[in-house]
């Protein structure tokens, strides 16, 4: 049997917080996965923990590059994305 | 795995990248000021700019930790005292963004007002960014920025300009915690642009 395509999913901050969780694994329905339906994939894991809210308003990372545009963006398995909550260093 | 107090994202580690510019580190541990300052000495340089950024006492009407505060806040219910600040990165991704910002520094100050335009002097020399990460008591420093030039416009811009890109990009986040509220109740912060 042929191993599913699994990503990490790395959570921070408002995201952690929500979920309870740094990190979660998913297993892709379908690939190639478009980044931009991650969103309503963990937001169904996690019902009724305001993730749509953090998610809107959050980027994405994929191998720990800043994705500008998750329209055009796949995901294939392997890969280790981070949901990017708006930033507060300094 | 879950997140208690004491505990860290397993992303958010210490890193430290060195580049031919300057260096990037993120630490759990304290900031040493005068170390991070030494760390651009340069015999070049005629001027050392430094930024350190503490953690406030007090946060729009909120604070903390100092008497007179706490008395303020008997007679302010709407204002809440910070305990702590609790910092966490995707150190992977932010230390690569602090490189970053450090190359763009040296590329957009690239030249001195005060040089003569086709003289090939470096007009910022080395730039140091130390971010900490955990929990950061009231008054000690979260970021300490030092550049250093030959002359000072540049060391005072470069500097500011390094900071508000590190507030602005890079992946670190900070949570306030208030006292007399439970833990899961603390704010996670946003730097507005």
């Amino acid at each position: 049997m042929a191993s599913q395509p699994t990503i990490t999913v790395l959570y921070f901050a408002a995201a952690s917080t929500a979920t309870g969780l740094t990190e979660e694994l998913f297993i892709l329905p379908e690939t190639p996965f478009p980044l931009s339906t991650l969103a309503s994939l963990i937001t169904s894991r996690h019902p009724n923990k305001g993730l749509e809210k953090i998610l809107g308003t959050s980027s994405w990372s994929v191998n720990a590059e800043m994705v500008d545009d998750p329209e055009k963006t796949s995901l294939r398995g392997g890969e280790e994305v981070a949901v990017i909550c708006p930033v507060s260093g300094g | 795995m879950d997140i208690g107090t004491s505990s860290w994202p397993s992303a958010s580690v210490e890193a430290v990248e060195e580049i031919s510019e300057g260096i990037a580190v993120l630490t759990y541990n304290p900031l040493n000021s005068d170390e991070i300052i030494r760390s651009v000495a340069d015999d070049r340089a005629g001027a050392t700019a430094v930024f350190i950024g503490t953690t406030r006492n007090s946060f729009k009407g909120r604070s903390i930790l100092n008497l007179d505060d706490i008395i303020a806040q008997a007679t302010c219910r709407s204002g809440k005292v910070v305990t702590r600040l609790d910092y966490q990165a995707y150190s992977k991704l932010a230390i690569k963004t602090m490189s970053n910002i450090i190359r763009e520094t040296h590329a957009k100050f690239s030249r001195s007002t005060h040089q003569a335009p086709d003289l090939p002097v470096q007009s910022i020399i080395r730039c140091s960014v130390y971010h900490r990460l955990g929990t950061v008591p009231v008054g000690e420093p979260s970021i300490v920025i030092a550049v250093s030039s030959p002359h000072r416009k540049e060391s005072f811009l470069a500097c500011e300009f390094i900071l508000e890109e590190v507030k602005l990009k890079a992946q670190i986040w900070k949570r306030e915690f208030y006292e007399g509220e439970e833990d899961e109740d603390a704010e996670w912060k946003a730097n507005v642009s």
